[in-house]
């Protein structure tokens, strides 16, 4: 289960194992503010991706991907789409 | 499991959040989800389900309370507004990172 060093790569990866198999990927955000740090994983039970951080500029990186994760989600589209109003 | 409506859920994920301040962890997680309230028929017996494509669930825990919501498409813009800026505000316990530090006592002199 490795933890990915770079966010870019994080990032790339998170989205290309999503676009492979939605209704089995799942999202996981561990948020401790006690230790002051945040771990996000993305995973289909077979590849397991994560990222850790305790820096306060990686939560806007991270929310903006959980975001966007949330949006393939319920948008009908195979591809990744912003938002399309039909 | 408690189902909730988003805006309950985003109220319920308020209060974990505030929960967890002195110690604990707030676990968020997010899945595709079909709509199935049933569950899988046996091998042999006709699923007569028609997957939804436009839902997501959400569920939330701080270890013994769990919250869960579901997001369709019609509610996902209104919702993932609140919810970032309810992340955004509340993970603000991470290290600030300032390289060049903006304080005030020594200006840059050219």
């Amino acid at each position: 289960m490795p933890y990915y060093q770079t966010w870019e790569e994080f990032a790339r990866a998170a989205e290309k194992l999503y676009l492979t198999d939605p209704l089995k990927v799942r999202v996981v955000l561990k948020y401790r503010h006690c230790d002051g740090n945040l771990c996000m994983k993305v995973t289909d039970d077979v590849v397991c991706l994560q990222y850790k951080t305790d820096q306060a500029q990686d939560v806007k990186k991270i929310e903006k991907l959980h975001g966007k994760l949330m949006r393939l989600m319920v948008s009908k589209e195979s591809h990744s789409v912003a938002m399309e109003t039909d | 499991m408690v189902l909730l409506e988003n805006d309950a859920f985003l109220t319920e994920l308020t209060r974990l959040f505030q929960k967890c301040r002195t110690s604990g962890s707030v676990v968020i997680t997010l899945k595709k989800y079909d709509g199935r309230t049933k569950p899988l028929p046996r091998k042999g017996h006709p699923e007569n389900f028609e997957p939804a494509d436009n839902k997501c669930l959400i569920r939330a825990s701080e270890g013994k309370k769990k919250i869960s919501t579901v997001v369709s498409t019609k509610e996902v813009i209104k919702f993932q507004m609140a919810y970032s800026n309810l992340l955004r505000a509340h993970m603000d316990g991470l290290k600030k990172k300032d390289k060049k530090s903006k304080s005030k006592k020594t200006k840059a002199m050219q």
